[in-house]
């Protein structure tokens, strides 16, 4: 059971560094050259407002979340690790 | 201006009495208000090129009577001491746009005209309006909209939120309801460079993302003071943003913004007084 939970958190991980490079489109960045714990806005990633706006659109289409509660924006969109993990948590209820 | 100054003059002195007091205080305001007065320059000498420091500073002095008298206007408006006619022009699109439960449409204002009254005029959409707004101009603005007594009409959304409340916003709109922003200055958006008034401006882009993103359109939402007691409020413009192939989202938005701008070049040229930028959207920062 473990195991099958950690193999859905990788292949998350995996799916939206690939989505992060095309749907942002992250010029001579490969989605292997994102790190897991890679920031995504300001440092890191450098990602700006625009770039929010695509990965809300992102989550929609891909994963058929919505990030209602705001007050936990500044937690889960902080990093790629962040990301992932409200994705892998939101997506099993 | 303070808000109070207003109210108690419109009690005091009604309509015309108000007008009339405001000549005096516009004079103190062009001889002491020295921020106030090179802001409304920056837009003065732009629609009006070659004019000299006293025709530039009578100018000045116009603007600031006009937004003085919008101003009171408003508050006469909300306490219903004075009637006006508000003339609708291009409802018919926005009614088109209204009868999708299911998708909201971004309204984007201007500093031109009475905005306040226009948004006040659409109450009868039935659909909730969520006004980007930061949180400092929230007292000023709620009172001249009277919020709190328009039965949850007018909600905020703070663009100093994280991610510049884009995510709220993108929310709400995909709940059908309507989203204002503020077109002509950045506040917590991001700016992109276009022509305004024959010269290079920097205006948001942030509202025309938003609308791409969620497949929503933007209604240009303006309204301008015509002689007599009366106002327009104009919905006519609408546009469709959209992004075509995986080109740089940053530059294909820049169309949008230029045609808004280009919108309100035509504002202006009508109504040379009613821009209330007061605010240097031609310099960089």
């Amino acid at each position: 059971m473990e195991s099958n939970n950690s193999q859905s958190l990788v292949e998350i991980r995996k799916k939206l560094k690939q989505l992060l490079v095309t749907s942002l489109s992250l010029e001579g960045v490969k989605p292997e050259d994102i790190k897991d714990d890679e920031i995504l806005f300001g440092e890191g990633l450098g990602l700006d407002s625009l770039d929010a706006v695509e990965i809300v659109v992102l989550l929609q289409r891909n994963f058929g979340l919505e990030v209602k509660d705001m007050s936990q924006g500044k937690k889960i969109f902080y990093s790629v690790d962040t990301l992932v993990n409200y994705i892998y948590e939101n997506q099993k209820k | 201006m303070g808000f109070w100054f207003f109210r108690v003059c419109l009690k005091l002195f009604g309509l015309s009495g108000a007008y009339g007091l405001l000549y005096f205080v516009c004079v103190h305001y062009l001889l002491f208000d020295k921020k106030a007065v090179t802001n409304a320059l920056a837009y003065i000498k732009r629609r009006f090129p070659g004019c000299g420091w006293f025709k530039s500073q009578v100018k000045v002095y116009r603007l600031f009577v006009s937004q003085g008298k919008q101003l009171i206007d408003r508050f006469a408006i909300i306490s219903g001491t004075a009637k006006f006619d508000i003339e609708l022009k291009g409802y018919e699109r926005l009614s088109a746009l209204l009868a999708d439960k299911n998708k909201g449409f971004v309204l984007l204002t201007a500093h031109v005209g009475n905005w306040q009254v226009a948004l006040t005029t659409l109450k009868n959409m039935h659909k909730p309006v969520y006004l980007v707004m930061r949180p400092e101009d929230n007292a000023a603005v709620r009172e001249s909209l009277n919020i709190d007594a328009q039965d949850d009409f007018i909600r905020v959304i703070s663009p100093e939120g994280y991610l510049g409340g884009v995510v709220e916003a993108m929310n709400v709109l995909r709940e059908g309801s309507i989203v204002s922003i503020m077109g002509d200055r950045k506040y917590g958006f991001e700016g992109i460079d276009i022509s305004f008034l024959k010269d290079r401006a920097y205006f948001p882009f942030g509202a025309f993302s938003i609308a791409a993103s969620s497949n929503c359109p933007v209604v240009v939402l303006l309204s301008a003071k015509l002689p007599g007691r009366k106002y327009i409020v104009d919905v006519s413009h609408v546009l469709f943003p959209g992004y075509e192939g995986t080109k740089d989202k940053r530059e294909q938005l820049r169309k949008y913004v230029q045609e808004f701008a280009g919108v309100l070049d035509k504002y202006v040229e009508e109504y040379p007084y009613q821009c209330f930028l007061f605010h240097d959207v031609w310099r960089a920062a």
